[in-house]
């Protein structure tokens, strides 16, 4: 069970942070090559969320609420969601969509459980040590010392459990 | 286990085969009326009807058409899609690993490509295990059996000839219902 890289774009799609934790588990690609990827990435995303062949039930449940729902609260569905997971032969690819349009890319190996919670405590580490930096530009490449070093040890920690 | 759709592609990126299993759409008498508006298709299409007095068979026999151009339109886009991450997969995991299948909140793509760069995509529930190996034996046992052991049909199938004959299609639909009819018994 091993985690190989962190990936994050931006929520225009720009690369803004790079970190490889495992060594020989995925193709030493270039910095730009990892722009492509992010690039690329962001518009097979919107395109997967836009292939979704389950069609809800349109306007359903206003017709039905308007008399006698108590609260009167009309129930939206969800909105497609894009790629989540990917597999490959040799890897997984987990993606957290933030509410505010970051992605959170993971790459692990195909055998890694509980992706969803390290991504999450990536998610974490990125509020406290990237956000709340007062240095950091909005939509910039991330360089903060702190969520560096936090990540490293936590991602550590889940490569020797 | 529920299977939404199949397709296949050919070294050419041309969609030559597509499938759904899709529930149709709801009832015109469902949509909502501001939809009668006159576009080109629409007339051309209700001037060839002989009851084209009728707006029920105008407006589904344009839903018709705009249907067949979303499902090509569709087949761009998973061909599209797939291509991009495939070559991400090739990039990153090396030449020899292979993508396999993306899953989102809604549902689940298999890929499955033969050493001629012939494209099987299927799209699935989410819950749906690896169908991998059904892409296989379809290409093994349908494909193989009655597209290119058929004399009849041409090397290069462009725009589906020779792909979409009858022994190909009763032997798909027959092995997918025996699938879903296995997987529910399995239940």
């Amino acid at each position: 069970m091993t985690v190989f890289s962190l990936v994050i774009i931006n929520k225009a799609g720009g690369l803004i942070y790079n970190r490889t934790f495992h060594e020989g588990g995925l193709n030493k690609i270039s910095t730009n090559d990892y722009l492509v990827l992010a690039g690329t990435f962001h518009g097979v995303h919107a395109i997967t969320a836009r292939l979704n062949p389950v069609k809800s039930a349109p306007e359903r449940p206003l017709s039905n609420s308007i008399p006698g729902v108590p609260g009167g609260i009309l129930t939206r569905p969800e909105p497609p969601s894009g790629l989540e997971v990917l597999e490959s032969e040799n890897f997984r690819l987990q993606c957290f969509n933030t509410l505010t349009g970051v992605k959170f890319l993971l790459f692990t190996d195909t055998t890694q459980t509980n992706v969803d919670v390290i991504i999450r405590r990536i998610y974490d580490l990125y509020s406290d040590y990237v956000m709340k930096n007062p240095f950091y530009q909005l939509e910039m490449p991330i360089r903060c010392d702190m969520f560096d070093r936090k990540l490293l040890s936590y991602i550590r920690e889940v490569n020797n459990r | 286990m529920v299977i939404y759709s199949f397709y296949i592609f050919d070294r050419h990126t041309e969609c030559i085969y597509s499938k759904t299993w899709l529930p149709p759409p709801p009832a015109p008498g469902a949509q909502p009326q501001h939809d009668i508006s006159t576009s080109t298709t629409g007339a051309a299409v209700a001037s060839s009807d002989p009851h084209h007095h009728n707006p029920n068979t105008l407006r589904s026999s344009r839903s018709a058409v705009s249907a067949a151009n979303k499902a090509s339109d569709d087949a761009k886009l998973i061909f599209g899609t797939v291509f991009s991450l495939r070559n991400m997969v090739r990039k990153l995991g090396g030449e020899d690993d292979a993508f396999i299948s993306y899953r989102t909140a809604q549902y689940k793509l298999h890929y499955y490509e033969t050493a001629s760069n012939l494209r099987f995509v299927m799209l699935t529930d989410t819950g749906t295990l690896s169908m991998r190996n059904v892409m296989h034996q379809i290409y093994i046992n349908l494909w193989c059996e009655y597209v290119v052991k058929n004399p009849l049909a041409p090397v290069e199938h462009k725009g589906g000839a020779g792909v979409r004959n009858e022994l190909f299609e009763l032997g798909l639909n027959q092995f997918i219902t025996g699938l879903i009819g296995q997987a529910g018994g399995q239940r």
